[in-house]
């Protein structure tokens, strides 16, 4: 118990360095945001009225006191308002997140249902044409950039053949049909690294299993080659692949930006992006927050999913 | 084991029916879907924001004035204005005019509007110049007198920008209550707006459009696939890239016009640039049709002058090549001031904008050529911003459009005795420029304005408060049936949004 209590302690220090870190560093980078607000398209503002804004924002006041501020909202569980239009962090961030989440998701979702059986059918068919097509694929899709594989479906779905929409988003509520066909390319393009990064772990990782004494032994008892395959292969290499498959959904969750902005989807990148560029400070402490938030407490359970299987971790 | 293969395949096709679900949204004759090219940061009347919440801005709000299609003013909240003999610019009220709310506007709303715009505390774009206003009177109720601190010719003109909505003067801080076509129905945060007509607008038939649904693709190129995919009826912004493929789609028409310019600013206060010799070498040193083949992909056009649009009376064809290229010149103006083998410098734009980095390196290239050797500073458009204010820099490229299409609407870029700004040349001399800019601000009869600007052209030609690069296209794409809309001529084309009262299907 007293373990579990130091872990989450771990956890609550580390978000508050990762804030207070965030915090000064955007502070310490040039750039106003009340003057930049106020020039927005190149236009030259008068210096009163940036004055007068910096002013009403609290820009104006000592950083510590700023820091002070901000770490009193915190606690509270207030992340604060934007700079930009006044709307509460905390709101926005509620929004947008299920947005990013639904994408990851989606495009993991997608990956699984492509790769693990690709990858079983490689691994029982290895040097086979589908085995050496798809492995050649895996690895084009591995090293072709997310925002070239985003462009190009757009070019050749919605600008040639005028199949898919461009890039956009409507509520699920508001319309089902066009909801899930505005998530299919994002989806499609975030699941392409993903996927081929599963294809090649479960091909291996099949492999691996295959050559194992205990499928031989199965084999020798008789038991169905489907039988073997999904017991006792399958079973098994897919421990390696859900290891890679966690580590990959946080770095999704990063790495989402280029995919949000080439298709429109109004996820939680677009604000981070935004607010960085407009020196929003508190919208980008507030994203980042909870981005970090997010990646701490999936290694929290993950060690105390560890730690509740073996209790060698506890004592370390 | 080869029930897995098949499995697999299901599996794949799966997805296949997602794709062929039909992707267009239908479009509906009563509902334009425009491409906006940014979310606008907020819809505050006075505050200026840009150009995208400029026009939204525009259409829930109205002010005294607007620009018709020809460029040239027309009443909006005021049916008539006129200059009087004591000094006063009057304006008189249409009495049909309503708030979203159904309270007449009245010339109490305008003054308290006026008195918002240049209170202590206001963050107003048009502060300053408001500020500059004495006494606003109001005679009646449909009657609004400004006496101005000094005589100002194009005072009309501060009444025709997207910052100046008049508003209810019983609005709620938060909740300005306008008078424009449209009301704000919906928004999903980020992605869209959506504009519904407003049933009691002054001008009878209008707007035209039931509703009007503002969709933000910040990408260009996706914006410009989303008009030719039919996502959206229109788009602003159109990429300089993307116009020869709207222009030769035959579902789509572009309307583009030369608004917006590029052009080079200058630190005075220290080195080699203090000097308007050096300045001028600068001028004539660079060959803009190389910035328009590589900045704007060729849609624009040269701009070797002060930045008076084509076909305006202050016009002058010889005054508007006053700094043509002519690299000889350039490296005699530069030994003449002392620089023969020209000097190490810094040019600071920002990486964040294609068009500045572009043309930050083309102006690299031709400075090189006569002697300077600058090495580019490309940070994010937040520092450009910032050390553009502070004087942190040698020399920068900048672009931007003038307040209107009257001389006196250049006053912000070539005036450098006003405030410090990122899109001003930092502490450069240029006297007689900002007195000639003040003499024409001052002066009502129109051959006069006339001639004391073409004198202020040849005081800036010789004084460089900054140099004229390229006027670069800025064009709106639209599906072929949309008519009514035109994009307004020279700097008024960010103001084209009150032109979507008379958009509509054919």
């Amino acid at each position: 118990m007293a373990w579990i209590l130091r872990r989450i302690g771990v956890s609550l220090i580390l978000a508050w360095l990762v804030a207070s870190i965030v915090f000064m560093t955007l502070h310490l980078v040039p750039g106003d945001p009340a003057e930049l607000l106020l020039s927005t398209g190149g236009i030259m503002p008068d210096p009163g009225a940036v004055a007068e804004l910096r002013d009403r924002l609290g820009l104006n006041d000592p950083l510590l006191v700023q820091y002070g501020g901000f770490l009193r909202g915190l606690t509270r569980g207030d992340l604060g308002n934007s700079l930009i239009d006044d709307y509460p962090v905390l709101a926005e961030v509620a929004l947008r997140l299920p947005r990013t989440l639904e994408l990851i998701f989606a495009g993991a979702i997608l990956a699984i249902v492509v790769a693990l059986p690709a990858g079983t059918y490689a691994a029982l068919h290895r040097g086979g044409a589908f085995d050496r097509v798809a492995s050649g694929l895996a690895a084009l899709l591995l090293a072709v950039p997310v925002f070239v594989v985003g462009t190009l479906l757009i070019l050749m779905l919605a600008q040639w053949l005028r199949v898919m929409p461009a890039g956009g988003y409507v509520p699920f509520a508001d319309n089902p049909g066009r909801h899930l066909a505005l998530l299919a390319l994002p989806a499609l393009t975030i699941a392409k690294g993903l996927a081929a990064v599963l294809f090649r772990m479960t091909r291996a990782s099949v492999l691996d299993a295959l050559s194992r004494d205990h499928v031989r032994t199965a084999r020798a008892k008789g038991l169905t080659p489907r039988g073997v395959l999904v017991r006792h292969v399958v079973r098994n290499a897919l421990i390696p692949v859900l290891t890679v498959l966690g580590l990959h959904m946080g770095t999704l969750l990063g790495g989402t930006v280029l995919v949000e902005y080439v298709f429109n989807w109004p996820g939680l990148s677009t604000p981070l992006l935004r607010a960085v560029e407009a020196r929003d400070y508190p919208m980008v402490v507030g994203i980042v927050l909870t981005i970090s938030g997010l990646f701490l407490l999936i290694n929290l359970i993950m060690d105390l999913l560890y730690a509740a299987l073996d209790p060698r971790i506890r004592a370390a | 084991m080869t029930t897995l293969p098949r499995r697999s395949l299901l599996l794949a096709g799966a997805t296949l029916p997602l794709l062929r679900r039909p992707a267009r949204a239908q479009s509906t004759p009563d509902t334009l879907r425009f491409g906006l090219s940014a979310w606008p940061p907020n819809l505050q009347p006075w505050a200026s924001t840009g150009a995208s919440a400029g026009t939204v801005k525009l259409l829930i709000h109205r002010s005294l004035v607007s620009y018709d299609s020809q460029g040239e003013l027309r009443g909006e909240l005021a049916e008539s204005w006129s200059h009087e003999d004591d000094g006063a610019w009057v304006f008189r009220l249409r009495r049909n005019a309503v708030f979203h709310n159904g309270e007449p506007v009245t010339a109490d709303d305008i003054k308290w509007t006026l008195e918002q715009i240049a209170g202590e505390r206001s963050t107003a774009y048009m502060r300053a110049q408001f500020q500059r206003v004495e006494r606003i009177e109001t005679p009646d109720a449909h009657t609004l007198r400004l006496v101005t601190k000094e005589p100002v010719a194009t005072l009309p003109h501060w009444f025709g920008g997207y910052n100046m909505a008049m508003v209810w003067r019983k609005s709620a801080p938060n909740e300005p209550v306008g008078a424009g076509p449209y009301r704000l129905t919906g928004q999903e945060r980020g992605s869209s707006l959506e504009l519904t007509a407003f049933d009691r607008f002054y001008k009878p038939g209008l707007p035209r459009l039931k509703r009007i649904r503002f969709v933000v693709y910040a990408d260009e190129n996706l914006r410009a696939a989303a008009l030719q995919s039919g996502d959206v009826d229109m788009i602003e912004y159109v990429p300089w890239q993307s116009m020869a493929a709207v222009e030769s789609d035959p579902a789509l028409k572009l309307d583009a016009v030369d608004g917006p310019f590029m052009d080079v600013l200058f630190n005075g206060t220290r080195g080699p640039f203090a000097d308007a010799r050096v300045r001028r070498a600068v001028a004539h040193a660079i060959r803009r049709e190389d910035i328009v083949k590589t900045a704007f992909f060729g849609r624009g056009s040269p701009l070797e002058g002060v930045p008076i649009p084509r076909g305006t009376p202050w016009y002058d064809e010889q005054l508007a090549h006053g700094w043509n290229y002519d690299p000889a010149r350039a490296k005699a103006l530069l030994a003449e001031a002392g620089h023969p083998d020209g000097f190490q410098t810094t040019l600071l734009a920002t990486a964040q904008f294609g068009m500045h980095k572009d043309t930050a390196e083309v102006v690299q290239q031709h400075l090189a050529a006569i002697g300077i050797q600058c090495e580019l500073r490309l940070p994010d458009w937040s520092t450009r911003v910032s050390l553009g204010t502070r004087g942190q820099y040698e020399i920068a490229i900048h672009g931007t459009t003038a307040e209107n299409n009257d001389p006196d609407g250049l006053s912000s870029v070539l005036d450098t005795t006003l405030s410090p700004s990122h899109g001003r040349s930092f502490g450069v001399q240029a006297p007689r420029t900002a007195a000639l800019l003040a003499q024409g601000r001052a002066e009502f009869d129109p051959q006069k304005r006339v001639a004391t600007y073409k004198d202020m052209q040849r005081a800036a030609l010789e004084e460089v408060p900054m140099v004229g690069l390229a006027w670069r296209s800025q064009g709106y794409g639209m599906k072929r049936n949309v008519q009514g809309f035109a994009n307004l001529p020279g700097a008024l084309t960010t103001l084209s949004g009150t032109q979507l009262e008379t958009a509509a299907f054919a």
